[in-house]
């Protein structure tokens, strides 16, 4: 942490500013005022840190570092491959003072109606292109504009629910709108991030009562959706593309933040114009999607025809009005540039006056009159993203190169206002645009007293500087008065709270079936490694018969005992992790944590560990943290038809596994110790010891790795949970409930054995019995 | 002309599909002064679970169904009597090309029928590339009117471009089928459009049928035994939409009954889909056309 050459801190002497802040000369800065000095709004925060500089706070900020990382959204890391979080925190906020947001807000809800008569209009009449105040082009030219949806009337008559804007001052320190996101807006979750990330790094140390809470604004917005569901069958849900989206973890995160199911296309299906989740317990109504996928590629049907990731027949179910969209598909059009560059004259056309909080200036068109000054920048016409996101198109260029080209819009260049962001310990001034959310509610739009602020690595004019990265920070609008607290966990909701236990997505149920098969399946091959290396380092020797069997065992589960961490090995927690990818919105952060470092640890030793003594250790340490993930799940998951269907993957892949380790090692030709080595996988020598008085044999083995209902790692054991998983999923089918006859009837058919009539040929078809059980399960819920 | 129509159209699968879902495009319009449909009834087998009919936005009669239980193949018959008038094309009053980017700025529309639609890239026709463009260039000179460019263009299309059913697939693009100068009437008259694109001269896809048989001492015409396409172009206010028969080279007649507009292919399939199953999928098409 850098000592800064002002000792004075917070508490500046005349003139001096805190921590070596340098405000850029002639730019508008946000937490100095023109005459040197610190604006009001900030003096509080600045105050509370004291004199003795930002070096005393390092902890502060890397304990907000430490939440991003261990609420798991700071890194995408999935299947080993990791990426930074898009706009990693800059723990030090950046505060507005509630007189001028209420302007901002204000202007913004005003151009959110301006929007959604803009949608109606372009999905509807068409009065504005008969009008003359759209260039037809900018509608039948447009990719955005979605034919199929013209002549829709949405359900419950509004298109838009969700916007966000992005905003930047101009020279003068005027806010403009510098881009109008209304298809699917991210970076609401990462807000909600920043602000419980930055609240650490002040907590005991500021007063927070005076910034204003998000909490409120999130519940409104998840009341107003709420408030179209029509019975309590009905519901919200969140569609997502996918773990390959660059924001599917804040999606995710929103998700279970507002409790609303997250889907994926193929979740979904359309059965009589309703849209429909396919669930473990049949079809289930959606009727408010909140969709973070580009309306073009929700449909392949009537839609983009190549999308891999939309509903076949959503567009047919809009038809319907059996559902509402937020936003309504083809909102995209609002964003293009070509749009943009008219909104000026549809305020006027429509308001009769131009809109209170203006926009960075867009032109269009020969007829367009260039301003007489200031940079500019040239963009695609039909493009949806604003200048300052990479592939967006833009380029510095002149007015004038519009002129001939209609599909190209300039857009102003604004200098942007500079703020305070912490780096490597001092705070510097950087270009700053703000993001803001509106959402739509019975009382109209409210507007989250906060945003996603972003911070430019490079401190330079205009939007380019974003173009190699920069900063998040938390925006925080500062009250006159103390602001009541609200949380919503504490909120009480008007919906009643619905326990229905057929909920769960198919895909969902299938992911956590296969992470319970993959974690038992990596913990069943640990085990036996271990054993494997233990008695090579005893004996010095890999040639001994009983190490000759097991490497022919494993060599049919493709697992090679010449590696001392086989790919295997790593393969099935690499699919642990993937599985579990899959529905991050049903972990705790706590249990993916757990997860990614055993990932982490087997990946490393996979590099570094030797065979024989090492290896046993390392199986050792990767059995432990395997255990300290399964102990999460256990003691954290919540008990419904999720965890059931984790149960029954983790008990029918031990008991797959003990199946077939009894058929393999109590054969009547198995080498010496290979039921001394059952006991060591099984971790029973003890329990053995105490129970039988004979040596070990391989009838005691049976009994107590096959028969016994007590021992929770025989195989009578295994059939007994599923069992009572199995009974406990919704059954309505013919071929759910021949499931439950199927698997009581092998536990009892085993429980009915003596343990001297047993031998590895009855194993050898159990495992069959079980594997066709597998494969009716997967038919009968997954699929 | 009175006819009798008959398609069936539809697709063998090589294992059973467990799911389908499609959108049918194949009925003839109502055009009124030019085409007039007497009756028609579509059947679908095996049995949608539904069915939901809808009107595209260029004004055709679509069905939306979903077939859920295991098929292994699919047809659906349309059977309809169809009178058809020949459109009275007005290729004396079409507008001078030069005199089209002030026509097209005069229409402040964007309904079905507005030309700024047919104007620039469509889902399957992107900004044309090199070959195409200067292929339409050479048509430029043909005359001043759009009219005298546009027939210019079909004729030569008809004259360096094969007719051949094995050469394409309705995933070929236009630039692919220009370079083979083969394929069947989805490409020319994908061709057609993209090079009167090239020149600023809206131009759209028709989707429709052509007589089987020709009438006596006539030729038969080509690409009558499955769906037919061909392109309308917006030649000026006045003469409206004329459309052209790149395949046939000819102005659509009385031989051809139109089952819908669109930009392009995508717009219009007469049957698109998307199925729950494995392996692959074989399409047919038969259509019958007699006069009553």
């Amino acid at each position: 942490m850098a000592e800064t050459s002002i000792a004075t801190g917070g508490k500046t002497a005349e003139g001096a500013l805190p921590f070596g802040y340098a405000p850029r000369p002639g730019t508008f800065d946000e937490m100095t005022a023109a005459d040197g000095q610190v604006r009001t709004t900030w003096r509080p925060l600045l105050d509370a840190f004291g004199a003795g500089g930002l070096g005393e706070h390092g902890e502060r900020f890397a304990r907000a570092e430490r939440y991003l990382r261990d609420a798991g959204i700071h890194h995408r890391d999935y299947g080993g491959s990791s990426a930074a979080r898009p706009w990693p925190l800059s723990s030090f906020p950046v505060l507005l003072a509630e007189s001028e947001w209420i302007a901002i807000a204000d202007g913004l809800a005003e151009r959110a109606d301006l929007l959604e008569a803009v949608m109606a209009d372009l999905y509807g009449k068409n009065r504005l292109v008969a009008d003359g105040i759209l260039p037809p082009l900018a509608v039948a030219g447009n990719p955005e504009w979605l034919r199929p949806l013209v002549g829709i009337a949405p359900r419950g008559g509004h298109f838009l629910h969700f916007l966000a804007f992005d905003l930047g001052r101009d020279r003068d320190g005027q806010w403009r709108i510098l881009a109008d996101r209304t298809q699917a807006p991210s970076a609401a979750g990462f807000a909600l991030e920043n602000r419980v990330a930055t609240t650490r790094a002040v907590a005991g140390l500021f007063d927070r009562n005076a910034v204003h809470r998000l909490a409120p604004f999130f519940a409104r917005f998840r009341d107003a959706l709420q408030a179209g569901l029509a019975d309590g069958d009905e519901r919200v849900a969140v569609l997502t593309q996918g773990r390959q989206n660059p924001t599917y973890f804040e999606q995710a995160y929103l998700a279970r933040y507002l409790g609303f199911t997250l889907l994926e296309g193929e979740d979904l299906t359309v059965i009589d114009g309703e849209l429909m989740v396919r669930t473990i317990a049949g079809p289930r109504p959606v009727a408010v999607l909140w969709r973070r996928l580009a309306g073009t590629m929700a449909d392949p049907l009537e839609l983009d025809e190549g999308s891999m990731t939309g509903t076949p027949g959503l567009v047919e179910a809009v038809r319907a009005g059996s559902v509402t969209l937020v936003n309504a598909l083809g909102s995209g059009i609002l964003e293009t540039g070509i749009l943009a560059a008219h909104y000026p004259a549809i305020a006027r056309h429509l308001l009769g006056r131009a809109l209170s909080l203006p926009a960075a200036r867009t032109m269009w068109g020969s007829g367009a009159e260039a301003p007489s000054s200031g940079s500019c920048l040239v963009g695609p016409a039909f493009g949806t993203l604003p200048p300052f996101e990479k592939n967006s198109g833009y380029r510095r260029g002149a007015w004038a190169e519009v002129a001939d080209r209609p599909d190209r819009v300039a857009v102003d260049d604004l200098p942007l206002s500079r703020a305070p962001v912490l780096m490597q310990g001092e705070l510097v001034a950087r270009p700053l645009t703000i993001r803001a959310f509106a959402a739509r509610t019975a009382e109209g739009w409210t507007v989250m007293p906060g945003g996603f602020a972003r911070l430019a690595d490079r401190d330079e004019d205009g939007a380019l500087a974003f173009r190699d990265g920069g900063r998040s920070a938390d925006l925080w609008i500062i009250g006159s008065k103390p602001v009541p607290a609200v949380s919503l966990l504490s909120d009480r909701t008007r919906q009643p709270i619905l326990r229905q236990g057929g909920n769960l997505p198919g895909r969902a149920a299938d992911n956590l079936f296969w992470l319970g098969r993959y974690i038992e399946r990596a913990e069943g091959a640990l085990r036996i490694l271990r054993a494997y290396h233990a008695r090579l380092a005893e004996s010095g020797r890999a040639d001994l018969p009983l190490l000759g069997s097991v490497t022919a065992y494993l060599a049919e589960l493709d697992i090679d005992t010449a590696e001392a961490v086989p790919k295997m090995l790593v393969a099935n927690i690499d699919s642990a992790v993937y599985s579990a990818g899959n529905i991050r919105d049903r972990f705790s952060p706590d249990g993916w944590m757990a997860l990614t470092d055993l990932q982490k640890t087997v990946h490393r030793f996979r590099e570094t560990v030797a065979a024989g003594d090492d290896a046993a250790h390392a199986m050792t340490i990767l059995l432990r943290k395997l255990a300290g993930f399964a102990g999460l799940v256990h003691e954290n998951m919540y008990r419904f038809m999720g965890w059931r269907f984790l149960t029954i993957g983790r008990h029918l892949e031990r008991g797959l596994h003990m199946t077939l380790l009894l058929a393999h090692f109590t054969r009547p030709d198995a080498p010496e110790g290979s039921d001394d080595l059952i006991l060591d996988i099984g971790d029973n020598v003890m329990t053995h010891r105490r129970h039988y008085s004979v040596d070990t044999s391989t009838a005691s083995v049976i009994d107590l790795m096959g028969l016994d209902p007590y021992n929770p790692r025989s195989v009578l054991f295994q059939l007994g949970e599923i069992t009572r998983s199995v009974v406990q999923l919704p059954d309505s089918a013919e071929n759910r409930l021949k499931l439950r006859r199927d698997i009581a009837a092998l536990e009892q058919d085993l429980a009915g054995c003596e343990p001297g009539s047993l031998d590895w040929r009855r194993f050898k078809r159990l495992e069959q019995e079980l594997e066709t059980f597998s494969d009716a399960l997967a038919l009968a819920y997954l699929t | 002309m009175l006819y009798d129509l008959a398609l069936d159209i539809g697709s063998d699968y090589a294992h059973p599909v467990a799911t389908g879902r499609h959108v049918l495009r194949v009925m003839p319009l109502v055009l009124p002064g030019r085409q007039n449909v007497e009756r028609a009834a579509l059947s679908i087998d095996p049995q949608p679970e539904s069915r939901r009919d809808f009107t595209t936005f260029f004004g055709g009669e679509a069905s939306g169904f979903v077939i859920r239980h295991p098929h292994q193949r699919l047809e659906a018959r349309l059977r309809a009597r169809v009178e058809v008038t020949a459109p009275a094309w007005q290729t004396g009053r079409t507008l001078a090309k030069a005199a089209l980017p002030a026509a097209l700025e005069a229409i402040a529309s964007v309904a079905p029928d507005s030309p700024h639609h047919f104007t620039g890239p469509s889902p399957r026709l992107p900004p044309a590339g090199d070959a195409i463009r200067s292929y339409a260039r050479e048509s430029e000179g043909a005359g001043p009117e759009i009219h005298d460019i546009a027939f210019s263009l079909m004729r030569r299309i008809h004259r360096d471009f094969r007719y051949d059913g094995k050469a394409t697939t309705v995933d070929t693009t236009a630039e692919e089928a220009f370079r083979l100068k083969r394929g069947v009437c989805q490409d020319f008259t994908h061709v057609m459009i993209a090079a009167l694109r090239v020149l600023g001269i809206p131009a759209g896809y028709v989707s429709g049928y052509l007589r089987t048989l020709p009438p006596p001492g006539k030729p038969r015409l080509v690409g009558a035994d499955a769906m037919h396409a061909w392109v309308r172009v917006w030649c000026g206010p006045q003469a409206g939409f004329i459309e052209y028969d790149p395949t046939n080279d000819m102005l659509a007649g009385e031989d051809h009954i139109v089952a819908g507009f669109g930009r392009d292919y995508a717009d219009i399939a007469p049957l698109a889909g998307t199925l729950k199953g494995l392996g692959g999928q074989s399409g047919f098409q038969r259509v019958d056309i007699s006069v009553v």
